[in-house]
């Protein structure tokens, strides 16, 4: 089976051929801008990656807000004591 | 025709390479990066169970702590009016002069501290010391 082209068929053929190899060529160029800037997208994400890392560990001692706030209660009470104790004096020095 | 055949081959051929080999880049590129995603997602959440604490303590803090502030005036105003009940006032005492002696001059008691009696241990007006009554 022989295939007969014309000249000018055989010439549109030539000229899709560059034409692929021009859009093979544009597709890597554009493919490779994707993968740098996914290689910027994974760059930025561990760098995320390290400041929720510090994060958690800051916020690790949050926690201790519990204690703070049970101690500031018993310095309350404290407080309370000493307004009674002060009141009883004061009583004391002035009759 | 033949060598236009090859080429259209290549072209193809180069094309889909191209594309395989690129998407296998992204593929692991999108990989790895969807696997930070999800430890970011659990670093989130272990901030959010983190800080979900902070709130509540904290208005329990500044609330205690305003109560706090508010009282110490009045706890100074009260042991300041303690001191001033108990503070010594010069005023109040009445001016008595100088301290003098009960009774004149006083005698001296260095002899009886080195054992010398000159009137002897029976006038002496204190008790005379241990050896003075063994020998007597």
């Amino acid at each position: 089976m022989v295939f007969a082209l014309t000249e000018s068929q055989e010439s549109l053929w030539q000229i899709a051929n560059w034409a692929g190899l021009a859009v093979v060529v544009a597709v890597a160029a554009l493919l490779t801008i994707l993968v740098l800037l996914v290689r910027t997208i994974d760059r930025r994400v561990i760098e995320i990656k390290a400041t929720l890392t510090e994060a958690k560990a800051n916020t690790a001692d949050a926690a201790l807000l519990d204690t703070t706030a049970a101690g500031l209660d018993l310095v309350l009470a404290e407080g309370l004591e000493h307004h009674l104790f002060l009141g009883r004096v004061l009583k004391k020095v002035r009759s | 025709m033949n060598s236009l055949i090859v080429f259209t081959v290549v072209d193809i051929a180069l094309l889909i390479a191209g594309l395989a080999l690129y998407l296998w880049i992204v593929g692991t590129q999108l990989t790895r990066i969807a696997t930070n995603l999800e430890e970011c997602n659990e670093l989130v959440q272990a901030i959010k169970g983190n800080a979900e604490s902070i709130e509540g303590n904290l208005e329990h803090i500044n609330r205690t702590g305003g109560v706090v502030a508010g009282a110490l005036p009045l706890l100074y105003g009260m042991a300041e009016g303690i001191v001033v009940g108990a503070t010594y006032d010069a005023e109040k005492v009445p001016d008595r002069g100088p301290a003098l002696p009960a009774s004149g001059r006083r005698r001296s008691r260095l002899h009886d501290g080195v054992g010398y009696l000159p009137d002897g241990p029976v006038k002496s007006a204190h008790a005379p010391l241990a050896d003075h009554v063994e020998s007597a």
